[in-house]
């Protein structure tokens, strides 16, 4: 009898530390739109690292999962829109209401494709390093630098450009990868489109490849 | 088939890709003026990697285990610093040149021959250089975009810069006397180099709506921004942060593509 009323004190106290332990963990990696944006970007990233770190189902490569774990801890610190509007140029005055929507949800299917194969390879060495903010942090339109790096691998380099909203706070609406601006990497092939096959031309093809 | 003929059947194929690709392109782009004889290559490229190259690269990446693989990679990679040294070098970037002789000293002993990268485990990762890049420091104009037979992507000024590469990289070469050894590490170099390409190649694959101008843009972009890492901010030698934003003001009229939006979206889908 005693000897279970201690593993029950035992169980109770390593519950609370649990669940303090936890609390912690989400008090201090919450990303705060409205603080710094460097900052910002680094408690997003590490937030979204340590879900794929711990979720096997990522790691195997599961896009219905991925698919979840981007909706749930990337696509609220991104200003999706934006990054379709500025692929689209001014092809986007011409889209109507829903054409907008569709083009939207289309292309953030290409890029959940274009990134779930480098999700698959998150590992517990994983990490993002910050690279010094350079610029007017007082501005609405940044540039955060930062570096991934991998066990025994080169070091890749990924910046993120984040718009300042009102009432919303920071926003990533685009990101390099060793030098290749996003955005400016499908402007040339959304126009292409455009001119051969129109805006629902252009949804169509995004569709078709997310199949 | 006899030896001769299979130079000579690559000729007519490549002949036959350049005539299919020289129809006139729908959206021309201003750093791309040979977009038809372009596309015409990197059709030929794209069927001989398919047929030989990806096969090759991705059987080494089946039976070699991965330490292995990396192993090998960081050997070349470790190898190049020299010659991305002696670029800086020419560049007058005394501090990058000096990090990677230090890097590829650091790795050759510390890393078992350049088989670990020991000094970006340290905090010194490399630091990328070629001679194109070069000769951009040097005021040279990139010219226009230029797909070459089997080395793929480049510009008028990195094709001249991938002959000096090509130079310099014998010049270390040539120490090793064994010919039969040389040439076998200069293929296992080229299965390499296409094993660690193979992810990137996956992904333009299935995400890029046309293949040849994704990789064009990725090119110029990338190419673009190492030169700025070059000739920005010397004492800051990591990432020059004059890395200019792209403008995705709405009205960019100075692109040639702007003409047609007066007849846009109302082409209709056949």
């Amino acid at each position: 009898m005693p000897f279970s009323a201690i593993s029950l004190l035992q169980r109770l106290f390593l519950a609370c530390t649990l669940a303090v332990a936890a609390t912690a963990v989400q008090a201090q990696s919450k990303p705060n739109p409205n603080g710094a944006p460097d900052q910002f970007v680094l408690a997003a990233a590490n937030e979204a690292l340590n879900v794929l770190k711990t979720d096997g189902s990522v790691k195997s490569g599961d896009l219905a999962r991925i698919n979840q774990v981007v909706d749930q801890y990337v696509l609220p610190y991104v200003d999706f829109e934006k990054t379709t509007r500025l692929a689209a140029g001014r092809y986007w005055r011409q889209a109507d209401a829903r054409q907008r929507k569709a083009l939207a949800e289309a292309f953030r299917g290409t890029l959940i494709r274009t990134y779930s194969g480098a999700l698959t390879r998150v590992d517990a060495g994983t990490a993002i390093k910050l690279l010094p903010f350079r610029g007017d942090a007082n501005a609405d339109d940044v540039v955060v630098r930062s570096t991934i790096s991998q066990p025994n691998g080169q070091p890749v380099h990924v910046d993120y450009r984040l718009g300042k909203e009102a009432g919303l706070g920071w926003r990533i609406y685009d990101l390099n990868v060793e030098g290749i601006w996003l955005i400016e990497n499908y402007r040339n092939q959304f126009a292409q489109q455009i001119n051969q096959n129109g805006i629902d031309g252009l949804i169509d093809a995004l569709n078709q490849r997310n199949k | 088939m006899t030896k001769s003929a299979i130079p000579r059947l690559a000729v007519a194929a490549l002949a036959t890709a350049l005539l299919a690709g020289c129809a006139a392109p729908k959206n021309p782009d201003p750093r791309d003026p040979w977009e038809g004889f372009n596309r015409g290559v990197y059709q030929f490229n794209d069927t001989v990697d398919r047929a030989l190259f990806k096969p090759v690269a991705q059987a080494y990446d089946y039976v070699t285990p991965n330490p292995v693989q990396s192993c090998v990679h960081n050997m070349f990679l470790n190898l190049g610093d020299l010659w991305a040294a002696a670029n800086s070098m020419l560049q007058g970037r005394g501090h990058d040149f000096v990090n990677t002789v230090g890097r590829f000293l650091f790795n050759t002993t510390m890393g078992v021959g350049g088989c670990f990268d020991v000094a970006t485990a340290n905090g010194a990762p490399r630091i990328p250089n070629d001679f194109g890049t070069t000769l951009g420091v040097w005021g040279f104009d990139q010219g226009p975009y230029l797909v070459l037979p089997i080395l793929g992507s480049s510009t008028v000024r990195d094709g001249v810069g991938r002959a000096g590469d090509f130079a310099g990289n014998i010049a270390s070469a040539s120490q090793i006397d064994n010919v039969r050894l040389r040439n076998s590490l200069w293929g296992l170099e080229v299965v390499d180099t296409r094993a660690s390409l193979l992810d990137a190649t996956d992904t333009v694959d299935r995400v890029a709506l046309d293949p040849y101008s994704f990789v064009r843009d990725a090119y110029l972009q990338r190419r673009a921004s190492l030169l700025r890492t070059k000739i920005g901010d010397d004492t800051l030698p990591d990432y020059g942060d004059d890395a200019k934003l792209p403008d995705y003001g709405d009205d960019d009229d100075a692109k040639p593509a702007a003409p047609a939006s007066t007849a846009p979206a109302a082409a209709p889908a056949k």
